[in-house]
């Protein structure tokens, strides 16, 4: 039982790591980002592909962050700025349309080029056992980088002057205007932001399992999933839905087959969003 | 606060009890695209991979009717049209093979469900007040589902491998050229299916549905009713589409109705054709599929550029490229025509 | 401080305030005052970049910044206070403070004097912004623009929706304000009497155009004025 809950917390703190970019960039600039998965698996590819060319393992981790977050960068500057020009519904479904271009794109150009390669990561050693449980320490390294991720994430969301503009802008554009910050800088800096995470999330996945291309679309629905059902736009709602869905992941996986766990995730994330469709800590509009 | 343009409401109304130099002139695309789709096999005989392209374009284009019925006229952005094609055509297959059932009956059950699953999704939207967005996440979380459960339940559905169909053998559906007149018979009643509801009191409402929600409620049009149609007839039109070709393959895997290989591509498609235009899924459907010819040889590439296109198109020209080309060619011969 | 000339604004198609003209001298109080619907409102968010102006200037400190972001006029010293306030409901009165001063680290001194103007939020450091009353998420708002010490600022109806009691003391705290620093103050207002309490000067808008204007106390006098806007001399 203690093993499932282990598991569970591990996987969703993953998954929250995940979500959270995706959450931030639909509260600053009411974009949803279809692309998110594709952003890690092509971080997490030019890694593999850096180490598989005998450069050390540190660079392989700083060149995936780096390409996840140039990435970001590049789409914000670019593709997005029509998005931004419209306003409402419509910059969300054009926004949705624009960067599963994206995504496609992204994951043409790996498939046609990279198909075999994946991104994987490991520390050797020992089982080490925590409260009794036998845990590999791969996914005790995964689970740490998301420990530490999301907890320097909510410090500077907390306590920085920028984090607490990102969070007046979520809250209120107009008022964080007011107050003299201009959101389209401090949105395209949470899109790069975004990017980073996506590259970290890529970095522990590649501890945790692998990250190849074939990953790069169920990277993208988790995260999206988890956005939905913790509420868009709100930062502790992904941490929430990420826990919670990670638990349901593992049980579920506990109780039936590999392939139905998902359809479990799927459907229990579907009921949340029915439920609730502004998410579980989402502000209802 | 309803927003009619100028003229438009007087010419809805009448639209009730068109006039038959109307109906005439509502139809005639259907007719002309008949004919043009009825020469496709005289023009290309016999071959057989030509053949194949043409049945696939048109299957493409089935599904990008269905698709411009929820998207472009309800504004329901479905992102599992793969996933209710292949429910009918798994559903279809498998009481097919298990029981040895016929397709006269099997496919008519596919087709309820996916209708039914349809119909569910637009009830649910509506209930529940989901917009646009929602909508999308939540049918390409079924999307996701589906493809898992055909992996789950391999036993039934032969998982990745795929599922080999026994109904229809030696029937015309196998053969190429009857059954690519089975499916213009198909294509060209969905038309008319959308014409007819487009020219029906719903038709008022699909139009004001795709502006604004709130001035289509205030003019007094049953959204909701609407919607829940629109989801009915979209998922029947996917699920008989769905069953019908793969009971003329003979072979259903994953990856006929995969999530980048029909949706996307149905996206790309109705974004090429013009999105709420009668003719644009066909129109799209023809260009797309052509296209594909030329990017065969790019193997998983076509990904990219299917990438691009949408890119593009959606960027480039909101309204559709087909319309934004010959709207543009029609003011430069307006132009010419006020300058001579 | 402040010189608009020609002010035109329109919503959508609808021209709403028609070739205004305002001078705003460093150090004064001015009151912008009119009915509903005059275009009080429209002017100053024209004024801070908020709405864009389809034709005249605005130029603040000698320079011209029409057309302006607002919060780029907000970092060069001029604070507007809109009457739909836009506080960050789900932040405490402390974070809502802090965010004030951005870009600049939020100064305890500056806090001090906003808490001394205001004594009620001093004790509220911890409460959100959205549970407090009315009155007091007024108060916040003028706090919050103040944060950043700036030499403009401009209010529109800080009153709305306040008690009479709640009223009279917010226009006595911007009094005291004045009487410390060198603030400019222009103050859109419908509760007359109140306001001429406090201003210098005012000008009156009548459909978007400037009807009347001149020293509070000489406005006091005069017949129209207060017909309209005081409630004497029926």
């Amino acid at each position: 039982m203690i093993a499932i809950l282990l598991d569970g917390l591990a996987f969703g703190l993953q998954l929250s790591m995940l979500a959270v970019g995706l959450t931030l960039i639909y509260g600053l600039g009411g974009v949803l980002n279809l692309a998110h998965g594709q952003f890690a698996v092509a971080g997490g590819i030019v890694g593999a592909l850096l180490i598989g060319r005998g450069a050390g393992v540190a660079v392989g981790i700083v060149a995936a962050l780096g390409v996840a977050a140039l990435l970001a960068a590049i789409v914000d500057v670019s593709l997005m700025r029509p998005v931004y020009r419209l306003t409402g519904e419509r910059r969300v479904l054009l926004s949705l349309l624009v960067t599963l271009g994206i995504a496609f794109v992204i994951e043409g150009y790996l498939f046609a080029n990279h198909a075999a390669v994946s991104f994987n990561l490991s520390v050797p050693g020992p089982v080490v056992r925590i409260l009794g449980v036998g845990m590999r320490r791969n996914a005790l390294v995964a689970a740490a980088i998301a420990i530490v991720t999301l907890g320097v994430l909510i410090v500077f969301l907390r306590t920085t002057r920028l984090g607490r503009a990102i969070r007046s802008i979520i809250q209120d554009e107009d008022g964080a205007r007011l107050v003299g910050i201009d959101p389209g800088r401090v949105r395209s800096l949470v899109f790069v932001l975004s990017g980073l995470l996506a590259g970290l999330f890529a970095v522990a996945e590649a501890f945790n399992s692998s990250v190849g291309p074939d990953r790069a679309r169920l990277f993208t629905i988790l995260a999206l999933i988890v956005t939905v059902v913790g509420g868009l736009g709100s930062v502790s709602g992904a941490l929430v839905a990420g826990l919670l869905l990670g638990v349901t992941y593992v049980t579920a996986q506990f109780l039936v087959g590999s392939f139905l766990t998902y359809v479990i995730l799927l459907l229990a994330a579907v009921v949340i969003i029915l439920v609730r469709p502004s998410g579980l800590l989402g502000r209802a509009h | 606060m309803a927003r009619t343009a100028p003229g438009e409401g007087p010419a809805r109304t009448l639209a009730l009890h068109p006039a038959r130099a109307g109906v005439a002139r509502a139809y005639a695309p259907v007719l002309v695209i008949a004919i043009l789709l009825a020469g496709v096999p005289l023009a290309v005989g016999d071959n057989r991979f030509y053949m194949t392209l043409a049945i696939n374009g048109l299957t493409f284009a089935a599904y990008a009717v269905a698709f411009n019925l929820l998207f472009g006229a309800t504004n329901q952005l479905f992102l599992c049209l793969g996933a209710l094609a292949g429910v009918s055509a798994y559903g279809s297959s498998i009481l097919g093979n298990e029981f040895g059932w016929p397709l006269a009956l099997t496919i008519p059950i596919g087709v309820l469900a996916a209708a039914g699953l349809g119909g569910l999704f637009s009830w649910v939207a509506v209930r529940r007040r989901l917009d646009v967005i929602f909508i999308g996440i939540v049918t390409l979380a079924f999307t996701l589902m589906f493809t898992n459960m055909l992996q789950g339940f391999s036993a039934l559905t032969g998982g990745e491998t795929g599922l080999r169909i026994d109904a229809g053998e030696g029937t015309f559906l196998r053969s190429s050229v009857a059954f690519y007149a089975l499916m213009v018979v198909v294509v060209c009643g969905f038309l008319t299916v959308y014409r007819l509801l487009e020219r029906s009191h719903h038709g008022w409402a699909f139009r004001a549905l795709t502006d604004d929600q709130l001035a289509a409620e205030l003019a007094g049009v049953d959204v909701a009713r609407y919607r829940i149609t629109a989801g009915v007839i979209a998922g029947a039109m996917l699920g008989l589409t769905g069953a019908l070709y793969a009971a003329h393959e003979g072979f259903v895997s994953p990856r006929t109705f995969d999530f980048g290989d029909v949706d996307v591509r149905t996206l790309v498609m109705l974004a090429f054709g013009g999105i709420g235009t009668m003719t644009g899924p066909v129109v799209g459907a023809a260009a797309v599929t052509v296209i594909d010819l030329f990017l065969r040889p790019l193997g998983q590439l076509r990904l990219l550029v299917y990438g691009v296109l949408l890119i593009g198109l959606f960027l480039g020209f909101r309204r559709g490229l087909v319309p934004a080309v010959t709207g543009a060619v029609s003011r430069l011969v307006a132009g010419r025509a006020r300058a001579g | 401080m402040l010189e608009v000339r020609a002010l035109d604004v329109a919503h959508g198609d609808t021209q709403v305030v028609h070739g205004v003209d305002l001078d705003v001298a460093a150090g004064e109080a001015v009151a912008i005052i009119g009915s509903n619907g005059a275009g009080k409102t429209t002017t100053l968010k024209a004024i801070c970049g908020w709405l864009p102006a389809r034709a005249g200037t605005v130029r603040f400190d000698g320079r011209t910044v029409t057309g302006t972001p607002t919060q780029t006029l907000k970092r060069a010293g001029m604070a507007y206070v809109p009457a739909e306030r836009h506080l960050f409901p789900t932040m405490s009165v402390t974070e809502n403070l802090q965010l004030g001063a951005y870009p600049a680290k939020p100064a305890r001194a500056q806090r001090d004097v906003v808490f001394e103007l205001f004594p009620r939020l001093a004790d509220r450091g911890t409460q959100l912004a959205g549970t407090m009353s009315g009155g007091e998420q007024q108060m916040l708002a003028v706090g919050r623009a103040l944060m950043s010490r700036p030499r403009l600022l401009m209010l529109d109806e800080p009153t709305t929706g306040l008690a009479p009691i709640l009223a009279e003391e917010a226009y006595r705290a911007l009094a005291r304000l004045r009487e410390d620093g060198e603030i400019t103050v222009v103050v859109a207002e419908q509760q007359v009497p109140l306001v001429f309490g406090f201003a210098d000067r005012a000008y009156v808008l009548e459909d978007g155009r400037v009807q009347l204007e001149g020293p509070c106390d000489a406005l006091a006098d005069d017949p129209a004025v207060r017909r309209a806007y005081l409630g004497i001399d029926r």
